[in-house]
This record gives C-alpha cells, structure tokens and sequence, in this order.
C-alpha cells in the first residue's frame, strides 16, 4: 500500500515546526500522523454548566456521563463500540467497574490517579469504530483540566461544541469555537436546555450570527436532552423528534459513516493549514520585528555614522586653523613681552648711568641686572607656558567633552641659570700722574697766554699775573679732564649693560620661540592622532552596520522562502483537503 | 454603640487638619452627609447572572426593614456602595475566584463584613428538577461552609429571582390559570410540561388559550410553573399561600432577612465602615505632616467598633467555621444580634418584656458565656468568640447603669 498523499504534506510541515522551535505543534501533528484508532472521534466539549454530561448520555442512550450538580470529573470519558457494556479506568493500570457504578467509583479516585475512562456499548450508532470523548469542562485556561481538554482536541476529527439556551455564547465560548474550528474539519454547536429556554429560536439565531461573525463554520443544532429521555421512555418518535436530537445523530452519522482515511485526510489537511498558519504568523512576527526594530536602527545608526564622520571633518578643520592661529598670536605676544621687559630695564640702565659713576656702584648694578633679567625671562616663560596650555584646552574642547582631554605640555625649563654673567665695561681711572700732567698742560697754557699779554705792557713772561692765571687753567682743565673721563666711563657702562640685555634678548626669545613651536609640533601630533582616531572607530562602526545589513537581509531572504515554502504547504494541503475552495489562502 | 459619634469627630478631626485642602474637606463633607443618608447596598455580578430581576424583586418589597436601604443594580465605585450583593450564575470554583472580596487597607480587610454571595437563577441548578431550589440551597451552603473563595462573606444563598419576583407579585389572574391548570391529572399534564414548546404551543386539556400559557412561563420559568402546580396540588390552595410559598422557596426571603439582619441593622457601623475606608485613603494619598494621630485613631477606631466583630462571628457560626453548633449556636448568633440589635432581640425575649425580666436574661447569659470564655479545656478560637459574645451581653446590661 502506499502512503497517502497527505502524509508528506503533513511530515514536510512537521519537520518545518520542529526546524523553527515549534516543538507544540510539531506534537500536534505527530499525533495527527500517529494515530492508530480505527474510528473516527467526535469530542464533546464545553463550559461548566453546559448539560454536556446530559447530551452525551441522551445520544448513547445510557447513564455513562456524570450529570447535575455532581462535579464533572477531570479526565477525558471515551465511549466506543463494545458487545457487552463495559467500563475501564486508565490510570497506571486498567481496572474494570460495571457501567453503572462509574460516576460513583470516580468521585472515590483520588485526582490526578487517571488518565482516561473507556466506556464500551452495544450501541449501532458506534458500530463503525465511532469514539465519542466526553471531555473536563473548560474553564480557567491554566487549570489542568482546561490542559487536558484542549489536548483531546489533538486527537479529534470532529467536535460537538456544548453551550446552553439560557446565555448567548460568550467570549470565551467564541474564542474556542475558533480554537478548534482551527485543528478539527468539523465543528456543531449543540445548543442545550431548548426545553427550559422560551426564546431559543432566537438564541438559536443570535449564535449562527455570533458564529458567522467570528469567521466559524458550524451548524447550529438546538436540543433538548430532558425532551430526548421523556420520548425514550414513552416511545415517542414525535417528541424525540422535537428533541432535536435526530439531527445531531444524524450529523454524528455522517462523520462515522466517511472512510476512516479520508477522515485522516481531512483532519491532516486542517492541521496541517492550522500548523503552517501558525508557523507563518512566528515567522512573520520575527520578520518584521527583524525589519522593523533593527531595520530602522541600521538605516538610523547609518546616518549617525555619517553625521559623524562629516562632524569630524569639519572639526579637523576647526582645530587646525585654531592651533595655528593661536600658536602665531603667541609667538608675536611672547616675543612682544620679552622686550617690553628688557626694554624697562634698559631705560632703568639709562637712568643709573646718567647720574651713577660705574667705578662706585657697578658691583650693586650688576647683582641687580642679573636679577632683573632673570625674573624677566622667568615671567616671560610662565606665562607662555601658560598660554600653551590654554591653547591646548581650547584645541581639545572643539572635539567635545569626550576627548577634550589636553595633552601634558613638559616645557623643558626657562634656562635663566644659563644666563651669562654681566661682562664689566673696561673703567679707567683719573690717576694723579695723569691729573699732575694735565694741570701743568693747562697751568702751561695760561702762563704762557697771560705772559704773552703782560708782557706787551712791560711786564716779563712770567709775572705773578701769569703765575695766578697759570694756576687757574691748571686746576679748570684737571676738572674738565675728569668730567669727560666720568662721561666716557658711564657711556661705557650703558653700552656694555646695553649689550648684555641684548645678548640675553636675543638668546631667550630664539628659546621661547623654539619652545612654543615644539608646543605646536606636540598639540598637532596628539590632536592629529586623536582625530585619526576618532575617523577610524568610524569607519569601522560603518562597516559593521553595512555588514550586519548584508548578514539581516540574507536571514530576512531565508524566512522569506521559508515562508513560501509554507505557503505551498499550505495550498497542497487545502487541495488534499476538502476539495472546497480554500477560504483563505496565506501568502509570504 | 457609639460608632456613629466616633467616626462624626473623627471625620470632623480630619477636615480640621485638611482646611487648607478645599477637596479633601469636601469630600470629607460628603462622607458625614452620607452617614445621615442610607445604606447603600450595590448589586454586581457578570451580565446574566439576574441582577435586575433581584434588585426589583426585593425593592418593591413593602417591610420596613429594606424601606431603609438604597438598592443599586449599576455597577458603582467600590467607595459609593456602603454593601455589596455579588451574584454568581454557578458555584464553579472559576466563577467563584473572580467574586473575592480584594485587598485594600488592614482596616478594609479586618472589617469586611459587607458582602453576601448570591448563587442567581438557583431555579437552573439540577436541569430543572423539582428539588432543584433545594439542591441550589445545599449548594450554597455547602459552598459557605467548605469553600475559602466564599468565606469572606456573611452569607452564601441560593435565589430563584424570577420565581421569587412572580410568587411575590402573584396576580389573582394568573393564581386562576396556575389552578385550572392544577386540575388536570398529573400524569396528563406532565408531557405538556415538558418543555416551552409543549407547554405553549401543543393543544391542551384544558382551555388555557396559548397566550396566557406563553405569559405564565416566561413569568416564572417552565420549572416556576410546574413547582407552582405542584404547591397547589399539595395544599396551596389560595394566592395569598400559593404566593408567599413561592417566594419562601425561591430563596428571596433568605436573602431579604439576611439584608435585614447584616445590612440594615447595621447600617450605622457600615456607613461609618465606608466613611473611614475613605479617610484612610485621603490619608494614604495626602499624608497630613502630622497624621500619626488621626491615623492611630483610625486603627482604634477599627478595634473598638464592636459591630464588626459580632458580624464576623455571626458569619462565622453560620458558615460552620467555628465548633459552635445547634441551640448553642443558634443563642451564640442571637446574643451577637443576628436577629436584630434590640435587648429583647438578642435574649429572644418577646417585645413587650419589662426591664427586670430583661436585666435578668441578660446576667445569666452573662454568666454563662464568660463561663464559656474562661474555659480551660476549650480552643482558643471558641474562648475568642465566647468573650466577643460576652462583650455584646456587657452592651445589654450597660443600658441599665445609664
């Protein structure tokens, strides 16, 4: 024999639920696969309250299920065909207990001591292997009980769906009409207590509406279980007509009555729809969480890359023009301040010449320029290096508070111990022999100028007249020989001074340059460096976004195929199926 | 009791503190009006569960008794109501878990004694069988006794309010239709009461024209009509009987005395219950830089407020959770004022009894339930409650030194 169509469509789709982390609905179709009862199952299933246990025992005719106010019990009731009526509690073993005394022995087992009841009866409608479950009353969706109902379902072709004619189907009791409208090929309502309810009619017709609505096909059947018995007991075909339960046989009749396989079929064409269904929704889900979270930030951490990279750019210009500019202003201010210094000291040097005698006061002078010159330099070269350092935070700053760490400026020291020691000007002194010898030269003069004079009045070249004028010049020309020799002196003194603040001028003001220009050559390269820096990180933050993209948009293409593949189950399956037009086909 | 007068200064303490908040004054402003306005009970439960049906059975109830009380069947705020009627169609445990009564403040939990289960539409317990109020009834009690979901309530009952709002309203055209129908035979009429459609549509025995037929069962329910049949075949023979067996089985006077007993009787303590729930929580949301004070006096308050503590011990002896049981239990109630808060109530004196016969029942009482509440060889939960009873005896005889 070989194996049916639907069963490579539902392995194909088992082993996509099983390859996407669905382990739930791959278990769900392995049980579609595996089944190997020989009928068809009809579930029974419903809220508390619904006269479940009441329907059931009105379509095999038979006390099997608990009714009233007994609390349903918690494991699923299976009733299948059986020569002799009998009844088997699943638990660790199977025990057998006559049929009538089943609802007493269940309310006597501990819970969780189960797993299922079999129920057998001499009963026609069952004769082909049908198996009906009566089901645990659905209610909170945590409960075990809940679990162990909706686990039914995986097993079930068709289902007969319970609710009352006192209350129109509620939410919840909507939500599993679609829940299982999803796994079985068939779904009734059977809308029970029709007896006690004086406008089921209406009812009847607001839950087609409801039904409809919520996108569910299935049959309304209204009956009325107390209506069923009382015709059973009179022989009554006309009440039991009015029951409403000839319908639902008839429709119970049906799903027994189609090949076991084409049964198969048809509930592996739903799951396998349901399963892919699912499956797609996790895909697609994962799709646009893929394309639309990270999707909108790569295209936004795209352009911050970008914005970045042009930030950077014109921040390289920023800082360049800024060190330069900067660097320049401080070589012409450091060089400004180092003459306006000696520049104070010279004119004090003018100052001290033009009255001091460099003989008497050169030693105290020259303590005091070395001093003054070195302080000069000394301030002069604070104050650069302070102004480097500001140059350098100010450099720093243009590329904001993360790198605006400055680098340390070691200067490498003012140098103002390697100033030269003031040379002293040559001094000559007004020796006495120099005095004596210009007083004769001058005392020679008027003696001979005043003989010359007296002389015409008779009076002989050297006379005292002569003699007192000799005298006279003498001592005049031995004050002006002094006072030219002091002029000589000082003008020495200046002009040795004069020479050496110059030397120390010149000296300092090639070393501060020097500095300062180091100062420049260090704050480009670690700004440079920085910059370079900061470009590269970008570059590569770019590159990992555009190659994450390519890595995305692959795994996008394989959900994407995946996802028609899916698709194309889900055809194949709807084709194997019910032969029906498909109502609504899944596309990628 | 001074209940009423503590909570008045205590509400009057509290707006002193809050003056220069003009909506907390307000709203404690609202608080004391509605200590003179009354009782407030709401009625909530799922749609379907009879909400209406009930709020109007009972509120065009002629006694005294309920003439004092607002009935509400919109659902309101949970600090508009001063008590609450919950209503459950099934006492399924899923049904059940969303009715508890929730949190809020120690205060609110340790004096919730304000609410009372109702299991609505008791009439469909059973698919309709003719024990079906009586099983209902079991249910319910069964429910208040081994059910925590339903502990928290000072009674679980089972109503038929369909059923009970037509036995009360019984028209004598529709007691003459419910006879005629009680004339025929019962095994005749028993397949034209099977169900709506026989019991409306199917020729009958007798000459009830359909629309009359149609009336009477969406009046009281095809199970209303046939327990009615029922009650008139066996001895009801008039309106009057036929109307108050109904509604003594439909469960509505349960619910009534019940209202009676553990509302309105203690409408005073419930209000101010609701007044101080609500100064607890201005107090919570705008704490006062100095609101230690009122606060304690709020938890005093909430320990010295006698009434709530006999209403949790009714509920308690009631809903079988003490070992108190038969005339023990039944005096045990009474003493705490179930059956209404007057001396001669409690002793279960007649109305007119003098003083001396008063004072009397009252000292024996005495001496018998502080007997109860020095017991050596008792639990320590049943010495508890005998000395809350004690302490409701003391009230009694504490009229007379006044």
């Amino acid at each position: 024999m070989t194996a049916p169509a639907w069963l490579d469509v539902l392995n194909e789709t088992l082993d996509a639920c099983a390859a996407h982390g669905r382990a739930d609905l791959a278990e769900r179709l392995r049980r579609r696969r595996d089944e190997r009862a020989p009928g068809t199952r009809i579930a029974v299933v419903g809220f508390p309250k619904q006269g479940k246990g009441y329907l059931l025992n009105a379509l095999v005719n038979a006390p099997v299920c608990a009714v009233g106010d007994a609390s349903t019990p918690a494991v699923p009731t299976e009733i299948g065909y059986a020569a002799d009526p009998a009844a088997t509690l699943v638990g660790h073993a199977r025990e057998s207990v006559p049929v009538g005394d089943l609802a007493k022995e269940l309310e006597v087992r501990p819970p969780g001591s189960l797993r299922r009841v079999e129920v057998g009866l001499p009963r026609e409608l069952l004769g082909t292997g049908l198996v009906l479950v009566d089901t645990p009353a659905i209610g909170d969706p945590r409960s075990p009980r809940t679990a162990a109902t909706l686990d039914v379902l995986a097993d079930a072709h068709a289902v007969i769906l319970v609710s009352d004619a006192t209350q129109e189907l509620q939410p919840a009791e909507l939500a599993l009409a679609r829940h299982i409208r999803t796994w079985c090929p068939a779904l009734v309502l059977a809308l029970t207590k029709i007896d006690v309810s004086p406008d089921w009619r209406e009812l009847a017709a607001r839950n087609r509406a409801a039904l409809s609505e919520t996108g569910v096909v299935a049959d309304v059947f209204p009956v009325s279980a107390t209506v069923r018995q009382a015709a059973a007991k009179a022989g009554d075909a006309v009440l039991n007509g009015r029951s409403g339960f000839p319908e639902l046989l008839n429709w119970v009749g049906e799903q027994a009555a189609r090949p076991i396989e084409r049964t198969r079929a048809l509930a592996a064409a739903v799951s396998v729809r349901a399963a892919a269904v699912e499956l797609v929704e996790t895909l697609q889900t994962r799709l646009n969480a893929v394309s639309q979270d990270n999707g909108v930030d790569q295209v936004t951490l795209l352009h911050q890359a970008q914005r970045r990279a042009e930030e950077l750019r014109r921040q390289n210009v920023r800082w360049q023009n800024m060190l330069s500019d900067e660097i320049t202003d401080l070589l012409s201010d450091a060089e400004y301040d180092l003459r306006e210094r000696t520049r104070m000291i010279v004119r004090h040097i003018d100052r001290t010449f033009d009255e001091g005698d460099p003989v008497q006061i050169w030693p105290d002078f020259q303590t005091w320029l070395e001093e003054n010159l070195a302080e000069a330099v000394e301030t002069n070269y604070n104050w650069v290096s302070d102004r480097s350092e500001w140059i350098a935070q100010a450099v720093a700053s243009t590329f904001g508070s993360h790198y605006g760490q400055a680098p340390e400026l070691p200067l490498t020291g003012s140098g103002v111990d390697s100033i030269p020691e003031v040379g002293a000007p040559r001094i000559e002194r007004f020796k006495i022999g120099q005095k004596l010898f210009t007083g004769l030269r001058g005392s020679y003069g008027g003696v001979l100028m005043f003989g010359l004079v007296t002389s015409l009045a008779g009076l002989p070249l050297i006379n005292p007249v002569s003699l007192g004028a000799g005298v006279a010049f003498a001592t005049k020309s031995v004050r002006d020989e002094g006072g030219t020799r002091l002029q000589r002196r000082q003008a020495l003194a200046k002009a040795a001074a004069q020479r050496h603040v110059d030397d120390v001028f010149i000296r300092f003001s090639k070393e501060i340059k020097d500095e300062v220009r180091q100062v420049q050559r260090r704050l480009r390269d670690h700004f440079a460096a920085v910059s370079d820096q900061l470009s590269e990180e970008l570059t590569r933050q770019r590159e990992l976004i555009i190659a994450g993209s390519a890595e995305r948009d692959r795994r996008t293409q394989r959900v994407k195929k995946e996802i028609d593949r899916l698709a194309a189950l889900h055809r194949k399956a709807g084709a194997l199926g019910t032969g029906a037009t498909p109502r609504r086909e899944l596309s990628a | 009791m001074n209940t009423a007068l503590d909570v008045r200064e205590l509400l009057n303490e509290a707006a002193a503190h809050y003056r220069d908040r003009p909506h907390a004054v307000s709203m404690l402003r609202e608080c004391l009006e509605r200590l003179e306005e009354p009782l407030r009970v709401g009625f909530t439960g799922t749609p379907g569960t009879g909400k209406s049906t009930l709020v109007s059975a009972l509120a065009e109830w002629p006694t005294r008794a309920l003439r004092e009380i607002e009935l509400s069947d919109t659902p309101a705020p949970a600090e508009h109501v001063d008590a609450t009627v919950r209503l459950v169609r099934h006492l399924e445990p899923d049904e059940l878990a969303g009715t508890r009564p929730v949190g809020g403040s120690a205060f609110a939990r340790q004096t919730a004694v304000n609410s009372v289960l109702v299991l609505g539409r008791a009439d469909e317990v059973g698919a309709g069988r003719i024990d079906a109020l009586l099983t209902a009834k079991q249910l319910a009690r069964r429910a208040w006794r081994e059910n925590p979901d339903c502990a928290g309530f000072q009674g679980v009952i089972a109503v038929a309010g369909q059923l009970g709002y037509a036995g009360r309203a019984l028209r004598d055209d529709e007691f003459e239709v419910l006879r005629a129908l009680a004339s025929v035979s019962r095994p005749e009429l028993e397949r034209y009461l099977l169900s709506v459609d026989s019991f409306v549509d199917d020729p009958f025995p007798v000459g009830v024209p359909p629309g009359s037929r149609k009336h009477l069962v969406s009046r009281f329910g095809l199970y209303g009509v046939r327990l009615a049949l029922t009650l008139i075949r066996t001895g009801c023979e008039s309106r009057l009987k036929l109307s108050a067996e109904l509604v003594h089985r439909s469960g509505l006077g349960d619910l009534r005395d019940t209202l009676a007993g553990c509302f309105v009787a203690r409408a005073e303590a419930l209000k101010a219950r609701t007044a101080v729930v609500r100064l607890e929580g201005l107090l919570a949301a705008e704490p006062l830089p100095h609101g230690d004070r009122l606060a304690a006096r709020v938890e005093r308050f909430a320990a010295a407020a006698h009434d709530f503590r006999e209403l949790r011990l009714i509920a308690g002896i009631r809903g079988g959770r003490t070992a108190l049981t038969g005339e023990v239990a039944e005096e045990a109630v009474r003493l705490l004022g179930a059956q209404g808060l007057a001396p001669t109530e409690r002793l279960g004196l007649e109305p007119d009894a003098d003083p001396a016969e008063i004072h009397a029942g009252a000292e024996s009482a005495l001496v018998r339930w502080r007997h109860e509440a020095e017991r050596a060889d008792a639990a320590h939960a049943e010495r508890a409650a005998a000395r809350v009873i004690v302490r409701s005896v003391e009230g009694l005889l504490s009229l007379f030194v006044a």
